[in-house]
């Protein structure tokens, strides 16, 4: 597959991650196409992360492929188009909101003019432009959240795989951040994100549930919630989790 | 470009301590401060111990006609007082018991007939030879082994002052080392040891805090891959041990008056790939670790075999041998002995280049593991 040759943005084939005898993730077929947010929902231990993971080249695929952007993953060249925002803050609490986001720009080659610009624009953005000089264990913990979004948007990578953002952050800064997710998607990038709040899952353009490592069910909102007859997303992924179980295909 | 991306990781290590004022702190006062309270502990030499003289030399006359002459008045008198504190109590018993109840350390005791012993012995006529009697505590091996050194060096005076020479005699000349002090043969062993152990101790700690903050991660979803982090720490490590080992080696000149006879770059050079072997270590000991706190654990297998074994107080020889093994792989063992030989004995790489080529090949050994353990983090 050629790169740029394919609408989708993150496409996966018998993806499989085994440690030991136990599959985190078991033969995942997802394909994320290019500018959607796609969410990836499940529980605790579903598979999500080790998917992100395999994404970004930090855990080894064990079997299956996955490409990101037409490169088969594992491509160094895809790090640079690729912003990954990890569960924790992952910032240097010891740097300042600049030098975090300057190292990070500065990992992928950018000019100090190029990070000026561009952490200017992103702290306008996120409304943190008054806290650049101030050391980031100093911050609340949402605003660490919004700087470690920046630190993963400052090379403006066209894919951002998040994992779950938005935990243990409060119910106004969660709203902020789909603002945010929102204005990335309208630029044209594509954002594959993962969550266990079924509130958030509504506000993705697609949807895909996973259980056991496997992908039990995808679609938009409203197709899940139409196919399922349920009224909100919980209730359809017990649906199709129950559904699974009794097929025996978990 | 792409050849120098470890840089950044460097250029943020030094970012971060610049910053942290309580590391930065740890690597400019801890080195000064171990080497000056070891500097303190055991540079000095000893001093004012306390021994007490039994006097019971008789004397007698050397010549025909002569006064009477008292030896061990003299070896007394040519005792070095700023060694020995000498004290006099009348009869053997009373200095064995100042001995045992540890009010002195020694008594020495000279008999009635020690003169009259020692000047027939000179003339070669018959008699028992002349003989002190030391009661030493050896509980300090050190102090009684100073009491001996000094009581020796007042024999011999008072011999050479007497016209009586010794019939063999050890001349020595000092082939490295002349006038040298404990302090020289210290600085370059505390140097090492100090550079290994807070590069160890700060690499440890910061990269256990790189894997639990998921900023390790974080940087390996970029394009920075194992390799320019390990290479980033370790050049940022060799230039902070470059650093360490130039003051360390100003506060040795300044306040403990090392002399320094060979090229304190090469000592340097040495101290930076010390440096790079710590740095690496660090990584990987992190690796075994969770938790900050688990990491500190591991520490004293760290530095105990590198203070004890790696020849910084004593030699490597003094070491029993079938424990010498063991100080061949603690790495500040090449260091010690290659900074002392260029700072003390002037000598160059072409005799240094054993220690050199042994910490070049822990450097690549550990640096390889190093990056092995974070590519272990993907299986």
């Amino acid at each position: 597959m050629n790169k740029n040759d394919t609408d989708y943005m993150v496409e996966t084939r018998g993806l499989v991650k085994r440690y030991g005898k136990f599959t985190a993730v078991d033969h995942l077929d997802l394909r994320v196409k290019k500018g959607e947010i796609y969410g990836l929902l499940g529980p605790n231990g579903a598979g999500k992360t080790t998917t992100i993971k395999m994404l970004c080249g930090l855990l080894k695929v064990s079997g299956g492929e996955a490409h990101v952007n037409g490169r088969q993953v594992p491509d160094r060249r895809i790090a640079a188009e690729i912003g990954y925002m990890p569960q924790e803050i992952a910032l240097y609490l010891g740097l300042s909101v600049h030098q975090n986001i300057a190292f990070f720009g500065n990992i992928f080659g950018l000019s100090r003019r190029e990070i000026d610009e561009r952490e200017k624009a992103l702290l306008e953005f996120i409304d943190l432009a008054e806290w650049r000089g101030e050391m980031v264990a100093n911050l609340s913990g949402g605003m660490k959240h919004r700087v470690s979004l920046v630190c993963s948007l400052v090379h403006t990578p066209p894919l951002l795989l998040l994992d779950e953002p938005t935990v243990g952050v409060d119910p106004e800064l969660r709203v902020s951040f789909w603002d945010y997710f929102n204005d990335i998607k309208s630029q044209g990038r594509t954002i594959l994100i993962t969550t266990h709040y079924m509130d958030e899952a509504s506000r993705c353009d697609r949807i895909g549930f996973m259980r056991s490592g496997k992908l039990i069910a995808e679609g938009t909102p409203d197709e899940l919630l139409t196919l399922t007859g349920t009224q909100d997303l919980e209730d359809a992924f017990m649906r199709f989790s129950e559904q699974t179980v009794r097929e025996g295909q978990l | 470009m792409k050849r120098l991306h470890f840089l950044t990781v460097t250029r943020r290590v030094f970012l971060d301590l610049r910053n942290d004022r309580r590391s930065l702190a740890l690597i400019i006062i801890a080195p000064i401060f171990v080497m000056c309270v070891f500097g303190l502990a055991f540079g000095g030499e000893v001093k004012n111990v306390k021994v007490v003289v039994v006097d019971l030399d008789r004397g007698a006359t050397a010549t025909p006609g002569g006064g009477t002459l008292s030896l061990s008045e003299k070896i007394v008198s040519n005792l070095d007082t700023e060694i020995l504190n000498v004290e006099y109590t009348g009869d053997r018993d009373t200095a064995l018991a100042r001995v045992e109840n540890g009010d002195a350390y020694a008594a020495i005791i000279f008999p009635e007939d020690f003169t009259a012993s020692a000047l027939e012995q000179v003339k070669g006529t018959a008699g028992s030879p002349a003989s002190i009697e030391l009661l030493l505590d050896k509980s300090n091996i050190n102090v009684a082994n100073t009491i001996t050194r000094t009581i020796n060096d007042a024999l011999l005076a008072t011999m050479d002052q007497a016209g009586v020479q010794p019939p063999v005699m050890v001349d020595t000349v000092a082939v490295f080392g002349e006038n040298a002090k404990f302090m020289d043969f210290f600085v370059p062993g505390i140097m090492a040891f100090a550079v290994y152990m807070i590069t160890t101790l700060l690499t440890l700690v910061t990269f256990v805090g790189e894997r639990t903050s998921g900023t390790l991660q974080r940087m390996l979803a970029t394009t920075l891959n194992e390799r320019d982090i390990v290479m980033g720490y370790a050049t940022a490590f060799s230039i902070i041990g470059i650093g360490q080992a130039v003051l360390l080696l100003l506060v040795g000149i300044l306040v403990f008056d090392i002399t320094v006879i060979g090229n304190v770059m090469l000592a340097f050079l040495v101290i930076a790939l010390l440096a790079i072997v710590s740095q690496a270590l660090g990584i990987l000991l992190s690796s075994t670790a969770k938790r900050e706190a688990q990491a500190i654990q591991v520490l004293p297998f760290v530095v105990l075999p590198a203070f004890l074994l790696a020849g910084i107080f004593w030699p490597i020889e003094a070491i029993p041998a079938w424990l010498r093994p063991l100080s061949y792989i603690v790495p500040p063992t090449y260091a010690v002995d290659a900074s002392r030989a260029v700072m003390l004995k002037g000598w160059g790489i072409e005799k240094i280049w054993i220690d050199i080529a042994a910490l070049v090949a822990m450097a690549a050994f550990f640096l390889t593991l190093a990056v092995l353990s974070l590519r272990v983090r993907k299986e």
